[in-house]
């Protein structure tokens, strides 16, 4: 293949040529049954590789990624090796206490998403003053996701009067969920700290309150 | 109220996409995320599969949808989430190339294996064949075959992306496409 223009072929197919190199490589295919050939079989290759269809894997991927996601965006993620590899066992408080959380936060989501994750009822969820903070590490003990929440509680107990009975009834009772889904996390992984699944639960309601929070406040704010 | 008046990530998501899952993952809901993998596992596997030639694709894959989480509240908007979720897969297969010394010290040029290589036989998916042929280029050139001809990012993209030139860039892919086209004659 000394052929000069079959090195060009490529760039011709992605209109990459100068307007003069056109010219010149059409006319040379004009006279070139090698190029003319290669480029109709480079055509075929761009042409295949564009129809390619998408393939699942075998597996399902998401019980290796799910406790993965343990401490919500914080730099506590699990490193891959930790993964899958270790067997748990609980005790029956423990479980009691993971369910009842379990049932809390299903009645929290329902909530949350039948309220809150629509436009039209509820603003989107608005960022605190430092936009940074949108995924706060909600581990243990975190002291920004600690003030983030003071903020967020302060900011609506000023706003409170913008909101209807019912809906202050309604973020009232929810937070009460979520809290007592917080509590009841916390003391199950005070028995066992280093429980993953525990910690998911712990990570995810504080996750969910400080969503909650920040929706009810940027409510407030288009109210007054 | 004036801090609330910042926008947030989640506002600027794009009416197109599937905005409360995003949304609600976003705030840290994992069965919204849940939902967005399960969206978004086909292509992002498919895409994963291809730059690694199946090399530990599922662990990458995996590795990728926790970089999701982790990133997902620096998401503004800028381009669809899809496009986001894409170039973020890219980095992470790109990062493990570069940070795993196993994975240099095999970059050769493939294209002896090409001569080994069974003419596919008329009854097999012709589909699977491109695939298995796709596995068989080296390294550079099967990655940005796949980056551009499967994926459709521009040269300079790649180049950025690679840490490479553009001109690299086009002599990998012609290179890549000629040893294709030679197992698919």
């Amino acid at each position: 293949m000394t052929d000069k223009w079959i090195d060009r072929l490529s760039e011709y197919i992605d209109d990459e040529l100068t307007h003069d190199e056109r010219a010149q490589l059409e006319a040379h295919l004009s006279t070139c049954r090698e190029c003319a050939d290669t480029l109709e079989d480079l055509r075929a290759v761009v042409s295949r590789a564009g129809n390619l269809p998408t393939r699942a894997p075998e597996t399902d991927l998401w019980p290796g990624i799910e406790p993965r996601l343990s401490s919500g965006r914080s730099d506590a993620v699990l490193p891959f090796q930790a993964r899958g590899s270790r067997r748990f066992s609980f005790t029956a408080p423990q479980l009691v206490a993971a369910g009842l959380a379990l049932m809390l936060m299903s009645g929290g989501g329902v909530w949350v998403l039948q309220h809150g994750g629509r436009a039209t009822s509820m603003p989107p969820i608005a960022a605190t003053a430092d936009p940074g903070t949108a995924a706060l590490p909600a581990g243990l003990s975190d002291p920004r996701y600690d003030e983030a929440i003071a903020d967020l509680e302060q900011a609506l107990e000023a706003g409170r009067s913008e909101l209807d009975a019912t809906t202050i009834q309604i973020l009232e009772a929810n937070l009460a969920v979520i809290d007592k889904a917080i509590d009841d996390s916390r003391q199950a992984l005070d028995a066992d700290p280093a429980n993953v699944y525990l910690n998911n639960h712990l990570a995810d309601a504080r996750q969910r309150k400080l969503a909650l929070l920040r929706r009810a406040t940027a409510l407030v704010a288009t109210k007054g | 109220m004036e801090a609330l008046a910042l926008r947030s990530p989640v506002e600027a998501i794009p009416a197109a996409e599937p905005l409360s899952d995003v949304a609600r993952a976003a705030a840290g809901d994992v069965r919204a995320f849940e939902q967005l993998y399960r969206t978004h596992l086909p292509r992002v596997n498919s895409l994963v599969r291809r730059m690694t030639a199946g090399r530990d694709a599922d662990e990458l894959t995996q590795d990728v949808f926790v970089r999701v989480w982790q990133k997902l509240a620096t998401f503004r908007g800028d381009s669809s989430f899809t496009t986001w979720l894409h170039r973020l897969a890219v980095n992470v297969v790109i990062e493990r190339f570069r940070t795993d010394q196993v994975r240099r010290a095999r970059m050769h040029d493939g294209e002896d294996i090409f001569e080994m290589l069974p003419a596919p036989a008329q009854t097999r998916d012709i589909g699977m064949d491109f695939e298995a042929a796709l596995e068989k280029l080296p390294d550079g050139a099967r990655q940005i075959f796949v980056l551009h001809d499967v994926e459709g990012y521009k040269h300079h993209e790649i180049a950025t992306m690679l840490e490479i030139s553009a001109g690299t860039s086009k002599a990998q892919l012609h290179r890549a496409r000629m040893m294709l086209r030679r197992h698919l004659k």
